[in-house]
C-alpha cells in the first residue's frame, strides 16, 4: 500500500512529498506522524543529503492541520498532551537538521500543517489565492499544540503572532510574504524546481535571511507585557469570556517567548491537554463538522445539474432588496432592480452603496472595483429587462396581497426558464406559488438582516417547487458566499418560526415587570450575541410584530403576541431606524427607554435562569414540532440554522446540541411547571419532546 | 443586400457640464446607456459581438472607452469593442463602423454609441513642467530634486484646459466658434438671426420634453444615489430674446456675433443603438425603430467647417436618388445657429430649400446641449423616435465636423 508520506533523494536533495492516497487532503494523523518520524530517521543517517524539501502534491493543499477525527475523542487530559508531545518530538527532529529544510507551500497550510512549515528552516509558496496559511485551533476552542505558539513568534514576531493566532487568523500568500511568514514566493507552476534552486542557493550560502522587523513596543523593555494585556482585553471584548482558548493563547504565546523551547512546549502541550477535553472545544469541533456537513450537503439533489444565474432581477428596493443587490453585485452578476418609482429604487442603490463601505474600509475591495460592481445593478421602475433574468428574488413589503400580485406580475413578464424566488420572512411560500403560472419555478429564498453579516439562507420549497429550482438556489447562495438550509414551506419557516415566539416571550416577561436589561443581559449571559430586544430594535420592532401577527394568524393562541409589542409598535418606537425604541440611541450609545417601562405598571424580577429557560426551551418545543410537522428532517439543519440564521451560540453546538446536554426530561419538567405557572399552552410540551423522553432518547441518538 | 436596422437606441440625459453628471465620468455614462439598451431590449449579452462608441476626448485613465463600456455592461470578455472618433460626428461613425461591419459580414449584432464627459476633459500641465516632473522622479538625491523644483518657471504654472485644445483645430488655428464668426461675416449672417433661431430651439425643447423621455434612462447619481437625472437640463423654458441680445460675443468681443447663447451648450451624456440586419431582427422578435438607407461624409475647408451639412446633404441625395421633397423629417446639428443658417443659406441657393417646418422639430444642440463624441448617436435616435412618433417613412440627420467634414445619415421606415 503507498503511504501517507515519501521521500526521495535526487542530487543530494530529499523531498519529503505529502500524499495521502486515503484522503482527499493531507492531514497530520497519528500514522501519518509515525511515518514522516521514520522518514526523518531516514534522512537523518544519510550523511549524503544536503537539504531537505517538504512538499504536497495534493491540489491546493499541502497540509490542512491536525486530524481534528482524532482529537474530537480524547477524553483525558494527559492523552491530550500525549498527543501534543509526540508532534512536538517529531517536529523538533525536523527543525534540528543540520542540513536547510524548506517547506514548499502550495496551497492550504494550516493548524498543524503550518507548524510542520514553521519547524523548517524556510518556507516557500505560490502565488494561487489557494494558498493560505493559519493557526486556527482557536476556533476548535484549541491552542496550536505542534510547537506552533513558540515558533511563529520567532518567525513573524510576536505582535504579529498575538494578531494571528488568538484570532485564529489565515493569511493569503502575499500577506504571508509581507509579514515574513514565508521567505520567497514562487509561480505554482514551477514552485517545487525553484525551491530546489533556492535550496542550492541556501546550500552554497548565499541567501541571506532577513530577519521580521519589532515594533518600538516589541523593543521597549516591559513592551511584551503591554502587548498581551492590550491582545488579552481585546480579545476579551470579543469572545465575552465564552472562549477561553484565545486567552491561554496569549498566556501560552507570552510566558513562552522568553523560555527554553523545552519549556515552552511542555506548558503548549499541557495547555492544549486541559482545553482538548473541554465542553467548549467538543461543541465547537462539532459545530465543525456540521459546517463541513453543509457546506458540501446536497440534499439529495446531487443528480440536478441547477442553473447557472447570468443575470438575476430584484422586486422592491428597501432595505433587503438593496442588501440583495449589494451581495449579488459584489459576486459580479448583474441585477436589474424595480420598484414603484425613482426615489424607491434610489433607495435600494444608496443601500447597496453604503455596504460597500466596509468592505472598502478592509480593502475586500478597491475602489475601481465598486465603481464596477455598483454599475452592474440597474434601476428601474418598468419590468424591462427581466425577461431574460434567470432569477428573481422579490423583496417588497410583507403584504400577502401584494406578493401575490408581483408573482402574478413576474409570471406573465419572465420568461419560462426564470426561476421565482420570495424574500418573505414568514408567509407561505405556496400561496405565491399558487398565484403564479408555473409553481414548479416558485421557491422561497429568505437571507436574514444585516445580509452582509448573517450567513444564512433559508431555500424555502412547497410540495411543486421543482428539483431543478431547489438546486438552484442552493448553487447561488453557495456562489453568493451564503449557507443554504432546504426548508419545507410553513409559516415563520425554521429560524423565525422559533426566533419570533423567543422574542415574544421576552415581551411577555416584560409585561410582567422584568426590566428590559435584566432580560437582555441574562440571554447574552447565556452567550446570545445580543439580547431579544436588542435584536428587536435592530430588526424593526414594527417588523417583528408584523411577523408575530402572521405566525399568530397562523399558529394560533400558541403564538399570541404579547400586548406590548403591539403598543410599543402603536408609539411610533420601531428600533434603531427611528432611534428609539426599546433603547434610546443617541450617536453610538444606547439607553433603555424609559417611555417603554412606563407602559407597565407592574414590578417583578424573574431570576435570570428562569428567563432564559423560558425563552430558550420554547424554541426548543417548537423546533420539535417542526421535527415532527417535517419542516425539517435533521437536528442538524436546525442547529445550523440558529448558530448562522441568529448567532445562537457555537460552543453549545446548537440549540438541539444543547437541549440534549440539559436533557429532554429536565425540559420537560420545566416546561409543564411554566405551563401551569402560566396557565398558557405555549409551554405545552409537544409530542415530538415527550416521545423522546419516553424512549429515553435525545434530538441526536 | 440586408437592410440595417436600428433596433432600438436609449440614452442618458443631456446634462450641461459641471452640474449633475460632474463626477461621472464618459465610461460610467457610456455604460449607463449601454446596459440601459440590453436591458430594454432583453438582449442576450452574449449574441453582443462588438461595442463601437464615438468619442472625441477619449479620457486618459479610459484608454479605449469602448472596451471598459462593453465590460461594464455585462457584455461577456470574449466580445470585442473599439472606440472610433470622428470628432463631432463620432458617435456617427459608430453607426456607420458598425453598419459597414455588418454588411462585411465581420459582426451579426453591435452595439453602437457615443459617449463625453465634458466636465471631465483634463487640465494639462506645460510640456517644461511635465519634463521637469520625468527628471524629478530619475532623481536619485535631495539635492539634485531639490534643484530641479528650484527651476520650475511662473509659466509652468499656467494650465492648458483640454476642452478649449479639444475645440480647436490645429491646422486653421482656429477654435470652433471662430470658424463661426468667419460664417457670419462670410454670409452675412446678423446677431438677431442667430438669437432668434437658438430661441426656437429652447422653445421646441421645452415643448418636447414628455416625447424626449422616451428616449432617456434616468441616472442615478453615485456615489449616494439620491438625486436623479431624468430629464436634459439645457432648455430653458423662460428664454427671451432679450435675454440672449444682452449676452457679449465669446469668441470675438469687439466684431463677433457668436455668443454663448446662440452657440451649443458644454454638455455631458451618452447614447446607445442596437443594429443588426432586418432578418436577424426578426428573427429575434423585433420590430426595429428604421433601418439605414444610406449614409456619407465630405470634406470642406477646415476654416469653414460649419458648412459640413451644405456639401454632405446634396452628395448623399445624389448618390440615393432621392429627392428633398421626400424626406419628411431632418436633424441638423446647431453646433452653432450661424453655422445652421449658413448651411441652409448655401443649399437654398444650390435648389436645396430645406423646409424649417421639418427641421429639428425637437430642439437641437443649442437647448439640448452638445456632448460631441455622443451627439451623432443622439441626433439619430431622436429622429427615428420622432418619425416613428409620426409614423414618417424617411428622414435624414447631419452634423459640421470640426476640422472641416460634413456628415449624414439617412433613415427610413
Amino acid at each position: 500500500m503507498q503511504k501517507p508520506v515519501i521521500w526521495t533523494k535526487k542530487d543530494n536533495i530529499a523531498v519529503i512529498t505529502f500524499d495521502d492516497p486515503e484522503l482527499k487532503v493531507n492531514v497530520l494523523s497519528t500514522p501519518v506522524m509515525k511515518c514522516l518520524a521514520s522518514i526523518l530517521d531516514e534522512i537523518e543517517a544519510d550523511s549524503t543529503v544536503k537539504g531537505v524539501l517538504v512538499t504536497s502534491t495534493k491540489q491546493d493543499i499541502f497540509i490542512a492541520g491536525g486530524d481534528i477525527a482524532e482529537i474530537k475523542d480524547i477524553t483525558t487530559v494527559s492523552s491530550g498532551m500525549t498527543k501534543a508531545k509526540a508532534g512536538q518530538v517529531i517536529l523538533n527532529q525536523l527543525a534540528n537538521f543540520k542540513v536547510p529544510t524548506i517547506a514548499v507551500i502550495n496551497g492550504a497550510a494550516l493548524g498543524g500543517g503550518l507548524e510542520l512549515a514553521l519547524a523548517c528552516q524556510y518556507r516557500v509558496a505560490g502565488f494561487s489565492n489557494k494558498v493560505i496559511m493559519g493557526l486556527p485551533e482557536v476556533r476548535l476552542g484549541l491552542i496550536p499544540g505542534f510547537g506552533g505558539t513558540k515558533r511563529l513568534p520567532h518567525v513573524i514576531g510576536f505582535l504579529q503572532t498575538l494578531t494571528m493566532i488568538p484570532a485564529g487568523k489565515i493569511v493569503p500568500a502575499k500577506k504571508a510574504l509581507k509579514i515574513k511568514l514565508v521567505d520567497k514566493l514562487f509561480p505554482d507552476e514551477i514552485l517545487t524546481e525553484e525551491a530546489i534552486s533556492f535550496l542550492k542557493q541556501i546550500i552554497n550560502k548565499t541567501y541571506k535571511k532577513s530577519q521580521p522587523k519589532k515594533t518600538f513596543l516589541e523593543r521597549l523593555p516591559g513592551g511584551k507585557i503591554i502587548i498581551s494585556k492590550i491582545a488579552i482585553k481585546k480579545t476579551l471584548k470579543k469572545t465575552k469570556g465564552f472562549y477561553p482558548a484565545p486567552i491561554k493563547a496569549i498566556e501560552v504565546i507570552s510566558k513562552g517567548f522568553g523560555d527554553s523551547l523545552e519549556k515552552a512546549l511542555l506548558r503548549e502541550a499541557e495547555v492544549f491537554g486541559n482545553l482538548v477535553i473541554t465542553e467548549t472545544a467538543k461543541n465547537l469541533i462539532k459545530v465543525f463538522f456540521l459546517n463541513e456537513k453543509y457546506k458540501h450537503h446536497d440534499w439529495g439533489l446531487a443528480d440536478i445539474k441547477p442553473v447557472s444565474i447570468s443575470k438575476s432581477g430584484i422586486v422592491g428596493a428597501g432595505v433587503m432588496g438593496g442588501a440583495i443587490a449589494w451581495l449579488i453585485s459584489r459576486h459580479n452578476i448583474p441585477v436589474r432592480m424595480k420598484d414603484l418609482n425613482l426615489p424607491a429604487v434610489a433607495k435600494g442603490l444608496e443601500t447597496a452603496r453604503k455596504m460597500y463601505r466596509y468592505p472598502l474600509k478592509t480593502k475586500k475591495v478597491k475602489p475601481h472595483e465598486v465603481d464596477f460592481k455598483m454599475g452592474l445593478i440597474s434601476g428601474t421602475t418598468s419590468y424591462k429587462g427581466f425577461y431574460n433574468t434567470n432569477i428573481v428574488i422579490e423583496a417588497v413589503v410583507e403584504n400577502l396581497k401584494i406578493k401575490e400580485n408581483v408573482f402574478k406580475e413576474l409570471s406573465k413578464i419572465t420568461s419560462p426558464k426564470t426561476i421565482l424566488a420570495t424574500n418573505t420572512s414568514s408567509l407561505p411560500v405556496t400561496k405565491l406559488a399558487n398565484a403564479s403560472k408555473d409553481p414548479s419555478k416558485i421557491v422561497g429564498m429568505h437571507f436574514f438582516n444585516p445580509v452582509d453579516r448573517m450567513p444564512l439562507v433559508e431555500v424555502i420549497t412547497t410540495e411543486q417547487t421543482s428539483k431543478e429550482t431547489t438546486a438552484s438556489i442552493i448553487a447561488f447562495a453557495r456562489q453568493l458566499g451564503k449557507m443554504p438550509i432546504v426548508v419545507k414551506d410553513c409559516t415563520g419557516f425554521l429560524v423565525n418560526r422559533l426566533l419570533l415566539p423567543y422574542m415574544n416571550e421576552a415581551a411577555y416577561a416584560l409585561a410582567e415587570g422584568n426590566s428590559i436589561e435584566q432580560i437582555d443581559t441574562a440571554l447574552t449571559s447565556f452567550g446570545m450575541p445580543m439580547g431579544p430586544f436588542t435584536l428587536a430594535d435592530e430588526i424593526g420592532i414594527d417588523i417583528c410584530y408584523k411577523v408575530a401577527k402572521i405566525l399568530e394568524d397562523s399558529f394560533g393562541s400558541r403564538m399570541a403576541v404579547a400586548p406590548i409589542i403591539k403598543e410599543v409598535t402603536e408609539l411610533g418606537l420601531f428600533g434603531k431606524k427611528t432611534r428609539s425604541g426599546f433603547y434610546i440611541y443617541k450617536g453610538k450609545k444606547k439607553k433603555v427607554n424609559p417611555n417603554v417601562h412606563s407602559l407597565i405598571t407592574a414590578r417583578k424580577k424573574t431570576p435570570s435562569d428562569i428567563l432564559k429557560k423560558r425563552l430558550i426551551y420554547l424554541m426548543i418545543n417548537e423546533a420539535g414540532l417542526i421535527l415532527e410537522e417535517g419542516i425539517v428532517t435533521e437536528p442538524d439543519t436546525v442547529d445550523i440554522g440558529m448558530i448562522f440564521g441568529t448567532g445562537f451560540p457555537p460552543f453549545t453546538a446548537g440549540l438541539l446540541r444543547y437541549a440534549d446536554s440539559v436533557g429532554i426530561k429536565n425540559i420537560i419538567k420545566d416546561l409543564k411547571y411554566f405551563h401551569k405557572e402560566f396557565s398558557n399552552e405555549r409551554f405545552k410540551p409537544c409530542n415530538y419532546l415527550i416521545k423522546l423522553a419516553e424512549n429515553n432518547s435525545k434530538f441526536y441518538s | 443586400m440586408s437592410r440595417i436596422a436600428i433596433v432600438n437606441g436609449i440614452r442618458t440625459p443631456l446634462i450641461k457640464a459641471g452640474t449633475l453628471f460632474n463626477n461621472i465620468p464618459a465610461q460610467n455614462l457610456g455604460t449607463v446607456a449601454v446596459r440601459e439598451l440590453l436591458e430594454i431590449t432583453e438582449l442576450d449579452p452574449n449574441l453582443v459581438d462588438e461595442v463601437i462608441i464615438g468619442t472625441v476626448a477619449n479620457p486618459p485613465e479610459a484608454a479605449n472607452i469602448s472596451r471598459i463600456i462593453s465590460l461594464q455592461s455585462g457584455i461577456p470578455n470574449d466580445k470585442t469593442a473599439y472606440t472610433v472618433s470622428r470628432n463631432c460626428a463620432s458617435g456617427f461613425e459608430a453607426i456607420t463602423s458598425a453598419v459597414e461591419k455588418i454588411l462585411t459580414n465581420r459582426s451579426q449584432i453591435i452595439i453602437a454609441g457615443g459617449t463625453e464627459s465634458m466636465s471631465n476633459i483634463p487640465i494639462l500641465w506645460h510640456k517644461g513642467l511635465q519634463d521637469l516632473f520625468a527628471k524629478f522622479y530619475k532623481a536619485k538625491t535631495f539635492w539634485a530634486k531639490l534643484s530641479l523644483l528650484s527651476k520650475i518657471k511662473p509659466k509652468y504654472l499656467r494650465p492648458r484646459i483640454g476642452l478649449m485644445l479639444g475645440l480647436t483645430d490645429p491646422v486653421c488655428g482656429l477654435n470652433m466658434g471662430q470658424t463661426a464668426e468667419i460664417l457670419a461675416k462670410e454670409f452675412g449672417i446678423r446677431r438677431r438671426e442667430q438669437d432668434e433661431f437658438a430661441l426656437e430651439s429652447h422653445k421646441k425643447a421645452t415643448l418636447a420634453k414628455d416625447k424626449l423621455a422616451q428616449e432617456i434612462v434616468p441616472v442615478f447619481i453615485p456615489p449616494e444615489y439620491r438625486r436623479i437625472a431624468t430629464e436634459d437640463n439645457g432648455p430653458r423654458p423662460k428664454q427671451s430674446i432679450e435675454a440672449l441680445s444682452k449676452l457679449k460675443p465669446f469668441f470675438d468681443r469687439y466684431t463677433g456675433t457668436v455668443t454663448a447663447g446662440n452657440s451649443s451648450q458644454v454638455t455631458d451624456g451618452a447614447t446607445a443603438v442596437l443594429l443588426m440586419t432586418e432578418e436577424r431582427a426578426h428573427e429575434l422578435g423585433y420590430s426595429p425603430l428604421g433601418y439605414i438607407k444610406d449614409y456619407g461624409y465630405t470634406g470642406t475647408d477646415p476654416s469653414h467647417m460649419g458648412l459640413g451639412p451644405a456639401y454632405i446633404i446634396p452628395k448623399l441625395l445624389n448618390k440615393t436618388g432621392i429627392n428633398l421633397s421626400q424626406i419628411q423629417l431632418i436633424e441638423i446639428n446647431e453646433a452653432f445657429a450661424v453655422q445652421v443658417l449658413a448651411s441652409l443659406k448655401i443649399l437654398k441657393s444650390e435648389g436645396f430649400n430645406i423646409n424649417t417646418e421639418i427641421l429639428n422639430v425637437n430642439g437641437g444642440a443649442i437647448a439640448l446641449g452638445h456632448p460631441v463624441g455622443t451627439t451623432g448617436t443622439r441626433l439619430v435616435l431622436t429622429l427615428l423616435k420622432e418619425m416613428q412618433r409620426r409614423n414618417l417613412n424617411l428622414g435624414l440627420a447631419s452634423l459640421c465636423i470640426g476640422g472641416g467634414q460634413g456628415g449624414a445619415i439617412m433613415v427610413e421606415k
